[in-house]
């Protein structure tokens, strides 16, 4: 303090400076800390356990000071807090729904008692998340919790559900994933991350005091990030959600991989996203957008700036005069120095002129605040972004261009837009493949806006209605699509390289010679690339019905590129047209429906009779997914600003189907139908046992109006197949009936690019009832993504 | 005194370029005024710098001789030179910047000051203040006389009838002929912003009038419903910047009109800290038009020196 108030009157009078920054007080935070003598403990069944001889992880403070330590929970803890979990389930799931909105309404007044001591914590530890965004996100939630029974009709609640979340995650991007998991009846069990531990602690005894059953919500704390594998392992877990940054995320996915438990992904730190100013920009506005957002510190998401050509001049003189002021940015590591200071110079010898705040010090964690005009596409800073407070630049000609430059990233994270000309906003909204938009704004959250990671940037939806699914399943399911196992020791790069097994046909009658089938790609029948074929063979293995092609991965690649000619613009077609296209696809089904059974018939050895009803469910199948084209729609969301608030469903894309064996028409058709009437693209794989009712069909694609290529159909050994669906980046999804082996492979292989995985391992006749009609919305739901876009307004 | 605004010619396509995003202007203005105001010693210097920023303002019907007398002495110590002793100030020559008065008394005001031999600035509203609605003619007199008078800044009102009716033109040439009737006298140009209705009418309209060589330009006359706004000063310094990189020359802004208290002015200073620059933060560049602010941040420095909140009838009225 000497210092300060050595300051005279006038020198500041004439130097006109800011006083010092007021220094917080956390005397709240670090008495509850010391309450709990700074050891805190696992929260299991409702209270605090601390069980002896655990290895303990120490935690620091942003100055270096020791904050306190938490336990590395192992093996025996985990299964104690599972089973606490499951009683929590019980308990809190019989409650009613009224009854759970109000343990989450009381929440927000027990919040509010604590607001101090939880706000000085999260500041302490680096979580920063203010009560007030909890408060609204518990508001929000409760309201579903109360209305879950009216308004989300046939879906039950999971069990229990791991929240995992990684060292930088935020506080609200862990609660974002605990609070809708808690309204829809789940129980949860929190595996933190460094930052969010104490906070989430903390949170666990408040829940207690609002009145949660013992269980329902438990927070275990490990030394890194394998415990969250661990938890997963744990057969009461029911379903895994992982929020962080992209590389944690893919190490659970592989950990994970073949226990029988699906993981999805919300890598929401560490994102690309472009922040777009065309010319038709208020330009000072979008720099104070950019000053807002891309200097921070701890930033969650790598911002890339896309300027419009010619007002790029106006541009940088403004970022110029206001980053005249800004101080240097503390880097997270000693080491990030080093990279962030490569990065310029790379970006300098390509040619980009810098404007900074100031000089660099010549050494220390300190970095001033630098913009990085005309910064090559391929160099580090825009490709891959380090720490610091570093921020590329790149201009556009166009406003096609612009969307171009914004969608060239594996990342579909979010983008900020900024132009007063509403069609061109809507239009470049359109056209983005990112989960959230911001039209002039940026970093705007609220629980009511479905947050999906598009392309590598997330395989779940959070946030909004949408984000409710996540942690429901149907209630005509009565079984888990994947049973639990433990995971096979197996050669990720073998899989699927077998060749298949060769069957000599007893060709001894010529008059019954099995008939050679046809696959289907790019809208014409063909035979495979490698030109071999395969035997089908009957029910009962005992004589060989067909021949069909042995497809492989370059068939697959044939049928993507097909595919993704051709995906946009069935997606741009409007929902009555394609609505239409399916229609004509019942009706041609009809048309050849005694072809249909009778091959269902011959594939499976069910009556003929039996064989007509699969296929008369068929046709009201296809009819029912051609009046739902117009139906998936989403909505005007309900924020707290004043502006309009979009979610519009979008295509994943290209979806490849690795059909199930029962059913083999049914099943195909509803498959088929949900993905192309969500707009997507499909590349179908038949089942191995029972292809020829799918390869019947191909006489029915052939006469449909679908464009060429929408539907492609590819047989060959599964194995074989699904290894080529998994290894293509342009497939985002798939969904995947099979062997355990197989699941297994594609959740470990399936994360760069993320794809959205739908595993159901068959195993005799089990499995989804195909008849069943309620399964028509799960379908859809999983043939799409949401986009939410955000256009404030006064 | 550097080199004052000279104008440009009037650059209508510039003009029509504007664009301003209203939620975006109040979400930075709720921003700054979010900010952590200066506390101690930085309170009591900054507040002194509000201070030297002010245009003690008496615009009333019943102003006679007496109380612009008055008001010119407060200018000349507007702070109980006690107080400033104690902070080592008395001797910075802390006033005003000037006093503003109407064309009337601008004669009574230059008289009081030199009486007091002091070279306080007079300033004077004219050409039709508040309305700007008399002919052009008796408007450009009313500024000749008040110079005559020796008022050496003149804040003149633009006509708003030209600014809503999209007669930027006939805008730019009335306040042309108006820097002209005042000579070497600084001229503040009045947007009345309160009755522009829009954000990007008060973008042009400063940047016509910035082209037509106001030396400032000034929010509002302090007589209509709305006056000086965060989000509408927002956008007038944003446009003083935009005609700063345009053209190099530096336009000084004056809010004027409900600006009451000494919390209030530590927001317009961190508001001009923020988008301006320290640059603009001396009374050459920065104005406050008020007239019972003064008391209030008077009370506010007694309170730093010693600790005691004051009553009004302690601190010297104006």
């Amino acid at each position: 303090m000497a210092g300060s108030t050595a300051k005279t009157v006038h020198d500041i009078f004439v130097n006109m400076e800011y006083g010092p920054a007021a220094t917080s007080s956390a005397a709240t935070a670090q008495a509850w800390l010391d309450h709990h003598s700074r050891s805190l403990g696992l929260f299991i069944d409702g209270k605090f356990v601390r069980p002896a001889d655990r290895q303990s992880r120490s935690l620091v403070d942003s100055k270096g000071g020791n904050l306190c330590s938490t336990v590395c929970a192992v093996e025996d803890d985990i299964s104690q807090c599972a089973s606490s979990a499951v009683n929590g389930f019980k308990a809190w799931s019989s409650l009613t729904c009224y009854q759970r909105a109000k343990v989450l309404l009381r929440l927000v007044s027990v919040l509010g008692q604590h607001a101090q001591c939880l706000s000085e914590l999260c500041d302490l530890c680096e979580a920063s998340c203010s009560s007030s965004t909890l408060v609204r996100l518990l508001q929000f939630y409760s309201g579903w919790a109360q209305l879950r029974d009216t308004l989300i009709t046939n879906w039950t609640p999971l069990g229990v559900v791991a929240v995992v979340v990684s060292d930088d995650c935020s506080l609200y991007s862990l609660m974002l994933k605990v609070l809708p998991a808690l309204a829809m009846g789940n129980s949860v069990i929190v595996v933190p991350g460094r930052s969010t531990s104490p906070p989430a602690l903390l949170l666990g005894q408040l829940f207690m005091s609002a009145g949660f059953p013992a269980g329902a919500f438990n927070v275990v704390t490990g030394c890194d990030m394998t415990l969250g594998a661990k938890v997963a392992k744990n057969a009461s877990i029911s379903y895994v959600t992982y929020s962080g940054n992209k590389q944690d995320g893919v190490t659970l996915c592989k950990a994970t991989a073949g226990m029988g438990v699906p993981v999805s992904v919300s890598p929401c730190i560490g994102a690309t996203c472009p922040f777009i100013i065309f010319e038709s920009a208020d330009i000072d506005s979008a720099v104070d957008g950019v000053i807002d957002t891309a200097f921070k510190k701890k930033k969650e998401v790598h911002w890339l700036l896309c300027v419009q050509e010619n007002v790029l001049d106006s541009v940088v003189a403004r970022l110029r005069l206001r980053m005249a002021g800004m101080k240097c940015v503390a880097l997270p590591s000693d080491g990030d120095r080093a990279l962030v200071e490569a990065a310029v110079q790379e970006a300098q010898q390509q040619g980009a002129t810098l404007v900074q705040s100031c000089a660099a010090p010549p050494s220390g964690t300190q970095y001033p605040p630098t913009v990085l005009c005309g910064a090559a596409p391929s160099s580090s800073c825009v490709v891959n972004p380090s720490a610091g407070p570093l921020l590329p630049l790149l201009t556009f000609r166009s406003n096609t261009e612009a969307v171009a430059l914004g969608n060239h990233s594996p990342h579909g994270q979010a983008a900020s837009i900024w132009t007063e000309d509403l069609t061109l906003a809507l239009e470049t909204a359109k056209n983005l493949s990112v989960g959230s938009v911001w039209v002039n704004s940026h970093s705007v959250c609220d629980p009511c806006l479905p947050v999906s990671g598009h392309k590598d940037s997330g395989t779940c939806t959070d946030g909004g209605q949408e984000g409710l699914y996540q942690f429901l399943r149907p209630s005509s399911s009565s079984s888990p699509p994947l049973p639990r196992s433990s995971p096979v020791s197996m050669d990720y790069t073998k899989f699927g390289t077998a060749a298949s097994p060769a069957i000599i046909p007893d060709d001894s009658d010529s008059a019954s010679a099995p008939k050679p089938y046809l696959q289907f790609v790019g809208g014409k029948a063909c035979k495979a690339v490698s030109g071999c074929s395969v035997a089908v063979q009957s029910s009962g293995a005992s004589s060989v019905l067909a021949y069909c092609p042995d497809g492989g991965r370059k068939d697959v690649r044939n049928a993507v590129e097909a595919a993704i000619k051709v995906q946009p613009g069935w997606m741009k077609k409007s929902p009555s047209a394609r609505a239409q296209s399916l229609y004509s696809l019942a009706k041609g089904l009809e048309a050849k429906k005694r072809d249909l059974a009778a091959s269902i018939n011959v594939q499976t050895g069910i009556s003929l009779e039996d064989a007509d009803r699969e296929v008369e469910l068929s046709i009201a199948r296809l009819s029912d997914l051609a009046a739902y084209c117009d139906k998936i729609q989403g909505g005007t969301l309900p924020m707290l600003q004043s502006g309009s608030a979009l979610s519009i469903p979008e295509a994943l894309g290209v979806v490849g189907v690795v059909l199930p064996d029962k059913n083999p028409l049914l099943s195909m058709v509803t498959l088929l139908g949900a993905a192309i009437a969500g707009g997507n693209a499909v590349i179908m794989v038949p089942s191995q046992k029972h292809p020829l009712p799918t390869l019947a069909f191909v006489q029915v694609l052939q006469f449909s109006d679908l464009p060429a290529g929408l539907v492609n159909i590819v047989t060959g050994s599964r194995d074989q197949l699904t290894m080529a669906l998994a290894t293509h980046s342009v497939i985002k999804a798939i969904w995947y009936w099979g062997s355990s082996e197989g699941c297994q492979y594609l959740q470990y292989t399936c994360t760069s690019p993320l794809k959205t995985l739908r595993l159901f391992c068959q195993k005799d006749n089990m499995g989804k009832d195909w008849t069943h009609p309620s399964l028509l919305e799960e379908m859809w739901r999983n043939a799409v993504q949401w986009k939410s876009v955000w256009i404030p307004t006064a | 005194m550097s080199a004052r605004n000279p104008g440009t010619k009037l650059d209508l396509e510039k003009i029509f370029k504007v664009r301003v995003n209203t939620q975006a202007v109040l979400k930075r203005a709720q921003q700054i005024q979010g900010q952590k105001i200066p506390k101690k010693q930085w309170q009591a210097a900054w507040l002194l710098r509000a201070v030297t920023c002010i245009d003690l303002t008496t615009l009333a019907g019943d102003d006679t001789p007496s109380n612009v007398h008055r008001l010119c002495l407060k200018a000349i110590q507007p702070v109980r030179y006690d107080l400033l002793k104690k902070m080592d100030m008395h001797d910075k020559g802390v006033t005003t910047a000037a006093v503003c008065v109407y064309p009337s008394r601008v004669a009574d005001a230059v008289k009081s000051i030199k009486a007091a031999n002091s070279s306080l600035p007079v300033a004077s509203v004219a050409t039709g203040f508040p309305a700007g609605q008399t002919p052009l003619e008796t408007r450009l007199q009313e500024v000749r006389m008040a110079v005559a008078d020796g008022a050496t800044e003149i804040d003149i009102v633009i006509n708003r009838m030209l600014a809503l009716t999209g007669q930027w033109e006939a805008m730019y040439d009335e306040i042309r002929q108006f820097r002209e009737a005042c000579g070497d006298a600084h001229m503040k140009t009045i947007l009345a912003i309160g009755e522009l209705g829009t954000l990007t009418n008060v973008y042009k309209a400063s940047l016509v009038a910035m082209m037509a060589g106001s030396d400032f330009i000034k929010t509002s006359t302090g007589k209509e419903s709305v006056n000086a706004t965060y989000p509408v000063a927002i956008v007038m310094v944003r446009a003083i910047r935009d005609y700063f990189l345009c053209t190099g020359h530096k336009v000084g802004f004056k809010p004027a009109g409900g600006i009451r208290t000494a919390q209030e002015s530590l927001v317009w200073l961190t508001l001009i800290k923020e988008e301006l620059g320290n640059d603009w933060l001396c009374p050459r560049m920065f104005r406050l038009g008020a007239s019972s602010l003064l008391a209030d941040i008077e009370r506010q420095i007694y309170h730093h020196v010693t600790g005691q909140y004051a009553a009004y009838h302690e601190l010297p009225m104006a």
